[in-house]
């Protein structure tokens, strides 16, 4: 985004402060700098050259300034909250990657960021080379039965935290596939890496489901990341190198749809796509044609034949008990969270009811996890009490970093909560 | 600031004073577009923080403004002259509801809406409802007294505050007012620190009146040919001895605006819509909203439609809910007024507006509370054109004169902060000027507390 573009997007944001009311760090902090209009001002100052504004008194930045301010940028979850509530429809989600990308070229990644975003997230063959070392590794780690699934512990020490992560599987959802497997269809499942190398197990059942509903399901063999880390960390080169090769091979297999189980990545597709490759690039054709036909696992399932024959098993779940959370990409940022409700609803009955706080963040915010553990922990842990106390059991969703933290979260909190993908509902229900 | 000043400062707020450029610009702004570096910034988490805070700054002489979110449309809580912004954001306790007496007390940081929701656990009812209920806070909304739609019935913070605890500017701590329902001891203390933007007190504890819940609510939308009929239909309900919950009016100017951007469901006709809510036991809703129904219909209305329950209602109040995100489409600047004038003189002085608007060739967007003769009047600028610049301001002169003029007030909700500065004295006069200052060094003597607002010359602020 060229500066005067930037400049004209910041200026729709009159600092009114109705980003503090639905901000899902601002509760936990408790300073401007957290909430979007803070950080919207910090970057309009940066881009002046100068902490300050002239009628302030300008502070002109030097190197410490510049991190500063990058690290205020950096310190939100991106959860877009505060964009869908603005008055001003100030696109804030856009405004801080532009910021955040601004910074990244002027002083550069961390190498750990540099590695995984230019190296790793877009190769296939690097993904499951780190899935494979970490399946080795993980046996020094504490395994930890949880309702969900194996997961391993992480010793609460170097900034661990005690945190929880599914065990790595010895081979990947796309690897487990056969020969003759998943090579054509009028449907293309995307499973994003995490659903593929982390919980290959969602994956293999989206692609089980998504046969079921239209027939063979193509699946490509060289997939990379979506690239949304790599774009909301700043690294535009590592988000279009990981895009390209999807794209290619998205293209090529010439889809009626593409299907996505995560919410992210779909956003990625979706969304910021066409943001991020520029008219005038050799792909953008490829690219205006992959983004009109992605779309999200429950509206595929939902316009698909086997909705109709989908028998729900209320005696599996107690009536209430299974409910619906909605990732911020997916239902906030694209709107789609009422398709996966009433696919869930159709799945489960009467078993199905509203869960408390079903709109709330689970604090995952990609990279955030990482950077700010502690208070990631914290917005997930309540997000997990609020549905306990609303009677919810099962939390179902559509996401995969949700699915990773609120299963996290549910090992600190309640280990009899059950956090599933919805396609593995839909799995349990086919006609055998 | 200081160095020592710096040094005592981290003595009294530890981790929680903050002085580095990107905290201090995150305090260098409100609503209004403009912006004051503050020298510092800190959290107090109890009055005794804030007293000593004051404290020092009567002894080193740097200014001390108290902030609550920052969402104000005047400049009260700019920083203006540099100094201390001291923050409510952690004094955010509801720290007790009496049902019993129908109390709340409160600390300054509690987000107004937070107050509601928590009443409304108890079936009661906290009534201001200022538009930025959900992130503003109640310190910020006595500072300012805080009005909102549902001030034609049931009035503004002033008339929820009973009871004030504030650390004065002299750094001396006070309690004012009652925890009872009435109370005439002395001085009104209690409505001399509401409403006084922040200059007399740094309030650190309120407490605040309740109301029992209403049981329902209904809500109607008329649809007038012309502002006259509408603003005139106003005047007509109440003649009917019926006192709506909210009484909005939308000009043509506003409804037009939302037309560029949102498809509206209304006849071509509209020129001006009154969106009406009634609220009380339900049999008293379903009368008052046949009474309120009728006297639209007498005043010319051209469509009137009626809802009871909650999406329904949504419906009806998009129109009004769809403004301000439109305005922004039509023009990057508004001046943003609140002028309120007796509900008689309404139709002159949305006629006057319309005239202005034309004579002035400028886009003026009228809407807001007309049930108690309230209008938000703003003032568009394209932001490019130097001249636009010139006629907005001048024409923003001739509404306050106008205001005056006619037994109204320059702001309603808003406050006076930096914006209103030049206009202060055309509707106080020398001597409520003389009088008030007076009464702010009795408050302050040392002038710390949230020096360079209200006055012009203090301020050294213009718009």
């Amino acid at each position: 985004m060229i500066d005067r573009e930037l400049a004209e997007k910041i200026a729709a944001c009159v600092k009114c402060g109705s980003c503090r009311a639905v901000c899902t760090l601002y509760p936990e902090r408790r300073t401007e700098v957290n909430v979007a209009r803070g950080k919207i001002a910090l970057l309009e100052s940066a881009m002046a050259g100068e902490v300050g504004l002239p009628a302030c008194g300008a502070i002109p930045l030097g190197e410490e300034r510049d991190a500063a301010v990058r690290e205020a940028l950096a310190d939100c979850l991106l959860c877009g909250r505060c964009e869908r509530n603005c008055p001003n429809q100030v696109a804030v989600e856009e405004i801080l990657v532009a910021g955040r990308t601004r910074f990244a070229d002027k002083l550069g990644l961390p190498v750990w960021k540099r590695i995984l975003f230019d190296e790793v997230l877009p190769s296939a063959r690097a993904l499951n080379a780190v899935r494979a070392a970490g399946n080795a590794a993980q046996h020094l780690l504490r395994k930890m039965p949880t309702e969900s699934g194996l997961h391993y512990r992480f010793p609460d020490v170097a900034g661990l935290h005690g945190r929880t992560l599914p065990a790595l599987p010895p081979i990947g959802f796309v690897a487990s596939l056969g020969k003759d497997e998943a090579r054509a269809g009028e449907v293309m499942l995307f499973p994003g890496c995490v659903f593929d190398l982390v919980m290959p197990e969602i994956g293999r059942d989206s692609y089980e489901t998504l046969k079921a509903a239209w027939g063979e399901v193509t699946v490509s063999r060289d997939a990379a990341c979506c690239g949304l880390p790599a774009l909301a960390s700043g690294d535009r080169a590592g988000a279009m190198k990981a895009i390209s090769k999807n794209l290619v091979a998205m293209r090529a297999a010439a889809p009626r749809s593409i299907v996505f189980p995560c919410g992210s990545c779909l956003k990625m597709f979706r969304r910021d796509l066409l943001n991020v490759i520029p008219t005038d690039h050799p792909l953008r054709d490829a690219a205006e044609w992959v983004a009109e036909r992605c779309v999200d696992y429950a509206t595929s399932i939902l316009d698909s034949p086997l909705v109709r024959i989908l028998v729900p098993a209320p005696a599996a779940f107690g009536a209430g008990s299974v409910g619906w959370h909605d990732p911020c990409h997916l239902s906030g940022t694209l709107g789609r969270g009422e398709a996966g409700r009433e696919l869930l609803e159709r799945a489960v009955g009467r078993g199905f009811g509203e869960m408390k706080g079903t709109d709330r963040c689970c604090g995952y915010g990609g990279t955030f996890n990482a950077r700010d553990y502690p208070t990631s922990a914290r917005i997930g842990e309540n997000k997990i009490s609020l549905a306990i106390q609303g009677g919810t059991s099962t939390i179902v969703t559509a996401c995969s970093g949700c699915i990773l933290q609120l299963r996290d979260m549910a090992a600190r909190v309640s280990r009899q909560t059950r956090v599933r993908h919805l396609a593995q509902v839909v799995r349990g229900l086919l006609p055998a | 600031m200081e160095a020592t000043s710096r040094t005592c400062l981290k003595d009294i707020f530890g981790d929680r004073f903050k002085d580095s450029p990107e905290d201090r610009l995150c305090y260098a702004y409100d609503a209004t577009g403009k912006e004051f570096l503050p020298d510092a910034v800190a959290y107090p988490v109890d009055a005794e923080e804030v007293r000593q805070a004051i404290l020092l700054a009567n002894e080193r002489r740097f200014p001390v403004i108290p902030r609550g979110a920052g969402s104000g449309f005047s400049g009260g809580c700019l920083p203006v002259r540099g100094g201390l912004v001291l923050s409510t954001e952690r004094m955010n306790r509801v720290l007790s509801i009496d049902p019993a007496n129908l109390l709340a007390v409160v600390e300054p940081g509690v987000v107004t809406e937070t107050l509601k929701e928590e009443a409304r656990r108890f079936s009661l009812f906290y009534p201001p409802d200022p538009a930025s209920m959900k992130f503003g806070t109640i310190g910020g909304n006595i500072a300012e007294c805080a009005g909102g739609m549902s001030a034609v019935k049931y009035g503004v913070t002033r008339d929820y505050v009973l009871g004030l605890e504030a650390v004065l500017g002299s750094g001396e701590m006070i309690r004012t007012g009652v925890s009872t329902a009435k109370g005439v001891v002395g001085y009104d203390l209690t409505r001399m620190l509401v409403g006084s933007e922040g200059t007399l007190g740094f309030v650190t504890r309120a407490t605040l009146r309740l109301l029992p819940l209403p049981e329902s609510t209904g809500t109607l939308l008329a649809l007038f040919r012309d502002n006259g009929e509408a603003s005139r239909a106003v005047a007509g309900i109440v003649e009917a001895r019926i006192t709506p919950s909210a009484m909005e009016l939308m000009d043509r100017s506003a409804i037009d605006c939302v037309r560029r951007v949102v498809a509206l469901d209304l006849p071509e006709e509209t020129g001006c819509a009154l969106l009406v809510e009634v609220d009380g036991a339900p049999p008293s809703v379903a009368s008052e909203l046949e009474g309120v129904e009728m006297a639209l219909r007498a005043y010319g209305a051209i469509e009137v439609r009626r809802a009871t329950d909650g999406p329904g209602r949504e419906r009806l109040w998009k129109l009004r809910r769809s403004i301000s995100p439109a305005l922004r489409k039509i023009a990057p600047v508004k001046l943003n007024e609140d002028i309120v004038v007796p509900r008689s003189a309404l139709p002159e002085m949305m006629a006057f507006l319309s005239e202005l608007a034309a004579r002035e060739r400028l886009t003026i967007v009228n809407f807001g509370h007309a049930g108690d003769g309230n209008i938000h009047v703003n003032v568009m600028i394209s932001g490019t054109d130097s001249d636009e610049r010139r006629r907005a301001d001048a024409a923003v002169e001739t509404i306050f004169r106008k205001t005056v003029d006619l037994g109204g007030t320059i702001s309603g909700e808003h406050g006076v902060g930096i914006s209103k500065a030049p206009f202060f004295e055309m509707e106080v006069g020398p001597l409520g000027v003389s009088v008030m200052k007076r009464l702010k060094a009795a408050f302050d003597p040392n002038g710390i507390l949230n020096p360079g607002k209200i006055w012009l010359e203090e301020s050294a602020v213009t718009r």
